[in-house]
């Protein structure tokens, strides 16, 4: 062919993605947002930037969708148990409220969620109640669970604004911490994340309101703060210079004697 | 005796000083002088060619997995072929013609829609179409910032690497708003432009802005006929400081219209429109004349190839593409990328921002730039036929539309007919900021309005349109191409310079020569030159060393 150039476009890995999978992985962020490592999670994601699929085929059909005008639920299940559960260990309902006002008290967010952390059991049968108090679609959506049972790994409540939906799925044993949030676009950057810990979970993720701090956080300085860091600078070294330079010497710390420069040439 | 010593060390450091000084710099009338006393020296070669870097080269043409490109009939809705490389998804154009409330299950979900996003109600005049319409659309940002990732998020590359953040009115989209969880790629709904609205002259039409985003936000509709207030006797125009408070984000505004008259018109936010509009909260809006059974596309995506023309279009044209001019500053739209917290981003785009000092970098067609637009914002044509483009200029300043190898006629400009005589046929047409064009584009081999087959260009004749960052080819350069010159996948048949470097984003960098590619070696990049590097190391070293002589000298003095 004339026109394409030839070779595919490999899967980019800039400096910056391989750093972050390493912190990811250090951090514990990678095992956190996958059932299988190193396949999911925002590393990953990172590495993977860029690939251009624009007309990827249709949409996955093994997801199952309960679709109408109040909102969506995907990958519901209320009966199947995962493979390494013998049985429902408890039934939990959780209530979950999404909006504006609940970001408030978190500075520099716009949307949030009433709640940022969900504890459960192992094996436990999750049924949640998202409620949805914006004018604007909002959603729910839980990664990394068994991909045998929930297609790509995704259990997913979707609100339309003011409505609420209520879905029902099953953690499987392993004592993890799984990713919830909102992907609508910048609204998980903006604070609708969350984190759900099945058992001891395993450990946090970065950038969950109240729970968590950012990976890459904004600076909040002060105008002429350059002129500040000199003085700062300049103290120290008057400081140093008058410690060191004083007739005597230097006291350090233990009460030991210490004679300065000008001193032995005195002597 | 150390005196001695250090007087000879630096004697000898003047001399090697002297002796590796670049000859190249020694001045003119001495080097003309020593010349003649010496005659030419040596030869010494240039440096070399630099070698040729193996760039990572995209795939100019993905595969289309889908079938999305064949004509096929969905939910009755006749969908035309589109045969470039790249195409809507056929789904949504029949969602958008029948209405996402009016499909099937299947067809919604292979959309990608809600069941809101594009409702279609009574037929009020009785000629077999809906005239009630209610559109919904949300607020995406493209190509921002996270808290997590110094990469930018839901990603839309206008070119090679090029992802400026923008902002953009799309469809009520369900689920996702990446390709999947494992990739960063925004899914194909959410993109630049915002879609190209649609209705019929006379429809009821209501347009609910969603705010979706962490911005306030409003619709204004420029040039389509709308009341100044709404049937509550709230403000309908969209404008902060005449009509409205803005939409707060995850708040909503329904604005209603009933347009009397057909014609291309426009629709943009109008907060802070210095800024807004530049991010990309614009599109086209079209207003079709009432015409019988007339189910016209509601939405167009990317805008592009209209596949399910309305009555009165397919009525005197064989095609119709919307064309949606777009310049972008790169100054601008890296702020929403350079912070996170919205606070810090408002300051740094409203207040900081100065538009009267900006310069565009970007220049986009249907949000794409070359080498992108040959994926899908091609203009695909045979012999022998009438094409409607409708094009709008949505940046801030004008634009010289230039059509190789054809002369294309003005019809309409603001969606005002010309009268016959008044129609202009030419082959530069200026289109001012904001300005809507309708042009007819014939391609009858007459010597006139087309010279024949082939792959013609047509772009912005000022210079500035054609680059990316000042990258040539780039910007919104895209062509007209005949379907004998279009291969199987949609990639036009070319017979010019490889397609391989400009599907790299180090060109777009600027960092590969520019033609390299077919003429290796004669216009590389130069090696180095080690013998004057060389040089200028050793006369580095003899300066030091006087300057750290001249400085014990001084001090000597001083302590004496």
């Amino acid at each position: 062919m004339t026109a394409a150039a030839g070779g595919h476009r490999l899967a980019r890995a800039p400096a910056t993605a391989a750093l972050l999978i390493i912190l990811a992985q250090a951090s514990g962020l990678t095992r956190a947002q996958t059932d299988d490592p190193g396949a999911s999670g925002a590393a990953p994601r990172a590495a993977e930037h860029g690939q251009h699929r624009p007309q990827e085929a249709a949409p996955d059909h093994a997801h199952s969708l309960s679709l109408d005008g109040a909102g969506a639920v995907m990958n519901e299940n209320a009966g199947t148990l995962p493979r390494d559960c013998a049985e429902v260990s408890r039934d939990q309902e959780i209530t979950v409220y999404a909006g504006r006002e609940f970001a408030a008290e978190f500075p520099g967010n716009t949307f949030g969620l009433s709640q940022h952390e969900y504890y459960v059991e192992p094996c436990s049968r999750i049924t949640v109640t998202f409620v949805n108090n914006d004018d604007v679609r909002h959603q729910w959506m839980v990664h990394g669970l068994p991909r045998y049972l929930y297609p790509t790994g995704m259990f997913h409540i979707e609100a339309a604004g003011g409505h609420s939906r209520t879905g029902t799925f099953i953690v499987p044993s392993d004592h993890r911490t799984y990713l919830v949030h909102c992907d609508m676009p910048q609204h998980m950057e903006r604070g609708m994340k969350a984190q759900l810990k099945v058992g001891r979970g395993s450990g946090d993720l970065w950038s969950i309101p109240g729970v968590s701090g950012d990976f890459e956080r904004d600076s909040y300085l002060p105008r002429g703060i350059t002129l500040w860091f000199l003085l700062a600078v300049l103290s120290g070294a008057a400081i140093f210079s008058l410690l060191t330079y004083r007739r005597g010497g230097l006291t350090l710390p233990g009460g030991a004697r210490r004679h300065g420069v000008r001193s032995d040439r005195e002597a | 005796m150390i005196a001695i010593r250090k007087r000879w060390v630096v004697a000898t450091a003047l001399l090697v000083a002297l002796l590796s000084f670049p000859p190249q710099w020694y001045p003119r009338p001495l080097r003309v002088q020593s010349a003649a006393w010496f005659g030419a020296s040596d030869y010494r070669s240039l440096p070399e060619s630099e070698a040729m870097i193996d760039d990572v080269v995209e795939e100019a043409c993905p595969v289309d997995a889908s079938g999305w490109r064949e004509e096929r009939v969905i939910e009755d809705i006749r969908i035309r072929r589109s045969p470039t490389c790249l195409v809507d998804n056929p789904y949504a154009v029949a969602a958008f013609v029948r209405g996402t409330n009016n499909v099937s299950q299947q067809v919604l979900l292979e959309s990608g829609l809600t069941p809101d996003a594009v409702e279609k109600g009574r037929d009020l005049d009785g000629d077999g179409d809906p005239d009630e319409i209610h559109i919904r659309l949300e607020v995406t940002e493209l190509n921002g910032s996270s808290p997590e990732l110094d990469l930018p998020v839901t990603q839309f590359s206008i070119a090679p690497g090029i992802t400026p953040g923008l902002w953009v009115f799309s469809p009520k989209a369900l689920g996702m708003a990446t390709e999947n969880f494992e990739s960063l790629t925004a899914q194909t709904l959410l993109r630049l432009p915002s879609p190209a609205i649609r209705i019929e002259q006379g429809d009821r039409v209501q347009i609910t802005l969603e705010n979706t985003h962490y911005m306030p936000h409003t619709l204004h509709f420029h040039g389509v006929d709308h009341a100044y207030r709404d049937a509550n006797g709230e403000g309908n125009d969209g404008v902060p400081i005449t009509s409205e408070i803005p939409v707060l984000p995850g708040n909503a505004r329904t604005y209603e219209l009933q347009p009397r008259v057909a014609g291309t018109t426009f629709y943009h936010c109008h907060v802070q429109p210095h800024v807004h509009v530049t991010m990309g909260l614009q599109g086209l809006f079209v207003v079709e004349e009432n015409r019988p059974n007339n189910w016209v596309q509601t939405l167009n995506v990317g805008s592009g190839h209209v596949r399910a023309p309305s009555r009165a279009v397919a009525e005197r044209f064989d095609r119709e593409y919307d064309l949606h001019y777009l310049d972008l500053d790169g100054d601008l739209s890296s702020r929403i990328q350079r912070f996170n917290d919205p606070r810090l981003i408002t300051k740094s785009m409203h207040r900081q921002y100065d538009v009267t000092d900006a310069t565009s970098d970007y220049f986009t067609l249907n949000g794409r730039s070359f080498p992108y637009t040959f994926r899908e914002a091609l203009v695909v044509a045979r012999p022998d036929e009438r094409i409607k483009l409708r094009v709008v200029n949505g940046g801030p300043s004008g634009i010289a539309l230039h059509t190789h190898g054809h002369k294309v006629t003005v019809t309409h400009r603001d969606g005002v007919e010309a009268e016959p005589a008044a129609r202009v046929t030419r082959d530069v047409v200026w289109i001012a900021a904001a300005q809507r064009v309708d042009l007819a584009l014939d391609t009858t081999n007459d010597g006139l309005h087309s010279y024949g087959s082939g792959v013609w260009l047509f772009h912005d004749h000022q210079s500035r349109g054609v680059t990316t960052d000042g990258i040539g080819p780039g910007g919104h350069i895209s062509a007209i191409v005949y379907e004998e010159y279009l291969e199987e996948n949609g990639w036009p048949r070319t017979s010019g310079v490889p397609w391989g470097p400009y599907f790299t984003e180090a060109y777009y960098r600027k960092e590969r020569p520019i033609w390299a590619s077919y003429a290796p070696g004669l216009f590389s990049d130069t090696g180095v030159d080690v013998w004057l590097v060389a040089r200028l190391t050793v006369l580095g070293l003899a300066t030091g060393v006087i300057v750290a002589a001249a400085f014990s000298g001084l001090r000597r003095r001083g302590a004496e």
